[in-house]
């Protein structure tokens, strides 16, 4: 479904990214770690249209979309839940959740609301307070339902586990699977390398702009170096 | 509480004496009924001896009606007991302050619901009328006029503060937004019925007009500072480049067409500058507009291209005529100015409805997103660019039709009167006022153009109560003084 090829991305003169390939197929959770400073985010950035590629090319169903700007990416299917949750916290849970549907013009859009709130009952309980009055997990599950909300083929998460409590950091990654099974393919940026192994169908290890390693999640899991270097 | 009530009507009988040897709160015996400062303080006596939540309130009035007389008195060379008193006794009602919070008041039924808002919508033009009024127009004609200014603002402030604390101000709100078309027609008719009130006077009308002007320009750049929070410095620039339009064509074609080309040039020249600036933000943002403004200002003062008269600004420019009538001569019963006041009421009016329905709108969403945090904006698909450059165009189409309204009204264009510190007013009109609420700009606009004339007679300190105004609204109303 997705191909990222030989990308690289720089701010400047740094080059955060040197050399970074990865496939996503569809129905998959796609996860990539790697130590801060990897450039997992930049590479999730540069996939959704927000940064430019300085070398490679990124596909989506064989069609190259690197140099399209972030809106077209998304009307292509690719949706973006940003490291840190970045909710419009002077907004309500509702009008959140319609900036997620920014750029559809269908009559499903009150639908899907309800779908979101089904599968986070505490979002439509708040649907008109300010976002910036959530914990930072229920602040989450509206960055998922956000992104949820421009029906996309893929969802793109970096770090949704970031700042969590382990029972938080459970029911997100809960979330993630629902999502799945539902249809939708995943490709997830943590750090918290076995919350995010353990869930996912393959694993990328990014290590200082490069790919290094890759695998099925459990196979990622068992290998000696992943285990030494990020799960200690 | 009690004595802390009493005080204030002590301190207008405790002095005695011949009537006004002994100077005191007495020595402004009320020439205008509601201005009298005795009144004010046995009214805010009476109101908070009788109603526990409005206490407070009633000691802030009474604290600065107080200041006032006694600043006053003390500038005359005549200080007295009276004050002093008086102040004691407002210190005393906010000392012990109630925190219980608003009681949430039921909305009535529809028809009881629009009574009200008739009810509240007269009582607010009474109350801009008696504002206007309070004090007279110019020291010759009442030399305590500043003073009685104030004393008045004490009492609004008072009993704006005495009805919030009761929850009728946010039950208003609600009544509002709930019949909010039948509002918005209460409000316009009343603001079209200051004319016959006292504030009937061709003085008046023109202040009130002035206003409506510079009200209007504020509520287009609440659209893009206040909703999609582009700070725009020179955005004074938009309104002369209206005003320069319509005061070159003035001679050729009617008003109408000459406002409609105003509003285009300015919307043009919108887009001119809100281009470059797609790639700036925040500070940078703020120092491109402020240049622009700054371009606009020295090229009208230098007359660059012919079009603005430079220093001798461009003077004749025929009042606005339509059927037979020009708008600067009375009509009827009608003072003189009235019909501008008209004409700038229902500017103002669809700038508020535009205002309206641009906040709730997809646009709006997305400037608001835009405000909040432009990358994820952009990762949610709003077109920045695209949608900056609306708020740039739409903002500079308003000040426009501002301006060609300006033009025609004054008589006279000149390049002085769009210089930084306009900018920067209009922008003090729209954070005071509230950003990206909708009475806000007007409030706000009302409030900086009418203080300055109001404390004229105070000429040495006209700036520094000014700004001292300002302080205080920030410090007690961050968020404006009708916040969202």
């Amino acid at each position: 479904m997705l191909e990222v090829n030989g990308l690289a991305v720089a701010y400047g003169a740094i080059e955060a990214v040197k050399e970074v390939s990865f496939t996503v197929a569809e129905g998959q959770i796609v996860c990539l770690i790697g130590a801060n400073g990897a450039g997992k985010s930049t590479t999730l950035k540069t996939v959704s249209g927000l940064l430019r590629p300085r070398r490679g090319e990124i596909l989506l169903w064989g069609r190259p979309i690197h140099r399209l700007p972030a809106h077209a990416v998304l009307a292509a299917g690719i949706a973006h839940c940003p490291e840190g949750r970045r909710l419009f916290t002077d907004m309500s849970v509702e009008e959140n959740l319609l900036l997620g549907a920014h750029l559809r013009k269908d009559r499903d859009i009150a639908a899907d609301m309800a779908r979101v709130y089904e599968l986070f009952p505490v979002l439509g309980q708040r649907r008109t307070q300010r976002a910036g009055l959530f914990s930072g997990g229920e602040q989450q599950m509206l960055a998922i339902g956000r992104a949820m909300m421009a029906r996309p083929k893929l969802i793109m998460f970096d770090e949704p586990t970031m700042g969590l409590s382990p029972i938080m950091i459970q029911q997100i990654m809960q979330t993630i699977a629902v999502l799945r099974s539902q249809g939708a393919t995943v490709l997830m940026v943590e750090q918290n390398a076995l919350a995010a192994l353990t869930l996912a169908d393959q694993g990328y290890v990014i290590d200082l702009g490069r790919t290094t390693l890759s695998g099925p999640g459990d196979q990622l899991l068992a290998d000696p170096r992943v285990h030494e270097a990020y799960l200690g | 509480m009690l004595v802390g009530a009493l005080l204030p009507w002590a301190s207008t009988v405790l002095p005695g004496g011949a009537y006004p040897d002994r100077a005191t709160l007495q020595f402004f015996d009320a020439p205008h009924l509601v201005s009298g400062f005795r009144l004010h303080l046995v009214l805010l006596g009476v109101l908070a001896a009788l109603l526990s939540r409005a206490r407070k309130p009633a000691g802030i009035g009474v604290a600065v009606i107080a200041l006032v007389h006694m600043g006053f008195l003390i500038g005359l060379g005549a200080p007295s007991i009276g004050g002093p008193v008086a102040l004691a006794g407002g210190l005393l009602l906010m000392w012990p302050g109630l925190t219980a919070p608003a009681p949430e008041l039921k909305p009535p039924g529809p028809a009881v619901a629009r009574l009200v808002l008739l009810v509240a919508f007269a009582a607010l033009v009474w109350l801009v009328s008696e504002t206007l009024t309070a004090g007279g127009q110019s020291r010759a004609t009442n030399p305590y006029g500043g003073a009685e200014f104030l004393a008045f603002c004490g009492l609004v402030l008072a009993l704006a503060c005495a009805l919030s604390a009761y929850g009728v101000l946010a039950w208003l709100a609600a009544l509002t937004d709930r019949h909010r078309f039948f509002a918005f027609s209460v409000m316009l008719v009343c603001a079209l019925a200051l004319p016959f009130t006292d504030a009937g006077t061709g003085y008046w009308m023109t202040v009130a007009s002035t206003i409506g002007v510079y009200a209007a320009t504020a509520i287009g750049l609440n659209i893009v500072v206040g909703l999609a929070g582009l700070l725009d410095l020179g955005y004074v620039a938009f309104l002369g480049i209206g005003a320069f339009t319509a005061a070159n064509l003035a001679h050729v074609v009617p008003f109408p067409v000459a406002a409609l080309a105003g509003t285009a040039t300015a919307g043009i020249l919108g887009i001119v500058v809100g281009a470059p600036t797609l790639r700036v933000r925040g500070d940078y943002l703020a120092i491109v507009t402020l240049a622009f403004g700054e371009i606009f200002f020295r090229a009208a003062q230098n007359n660059i291209g012919g079009l603005t008269g430079g220093a001798n600004s461009i003077p004749g420019i025929p009042p606005i005529s339509m059927f037979g009538h020009a708008f600067d001569k009375p009509l009827g019963v009608l003072p003189a100015g009235s019909l501008y006041y008209a004409v700038t009421v229902v500017m103002v009016a669809v700038a508020m409805v535009m205002l309206v329905n641009l906040r709730h709108s997809r646009t709006g969403r997305a400037w608001a997103a835009i405000r909040e945090d432009e990358d994820v904006a952009r990762a949610m698909g709003v077109r920045t660019g695209r949608a900056k450059i609306l708020a740039f165009l739409v903002g500079s189409m308003m000040a426009g039709l501002a301006g060609a309204v300006f033009a025609h009204k004054l008589g006279t264009v000149g390049y002085e009167s769009f210089d930084f510190s306009e900018s920067v007013t209009l922008l003090a009109a729209v954070v005071l006022g509230g950003m990206g609420t909708v009475p806000g700009a007007v409030v706000g606009a009302s409030l900086l153009f009418v203080l300055p004339e109001k404390l004229r007679e105070f000429s040495d300190y006209r700036l520094m109560l000014f700004g001292l105004a300002l302080i205080l609204i920030m410090r007690f109303r961050p968020r404006g003084l009708v916040s969202s």
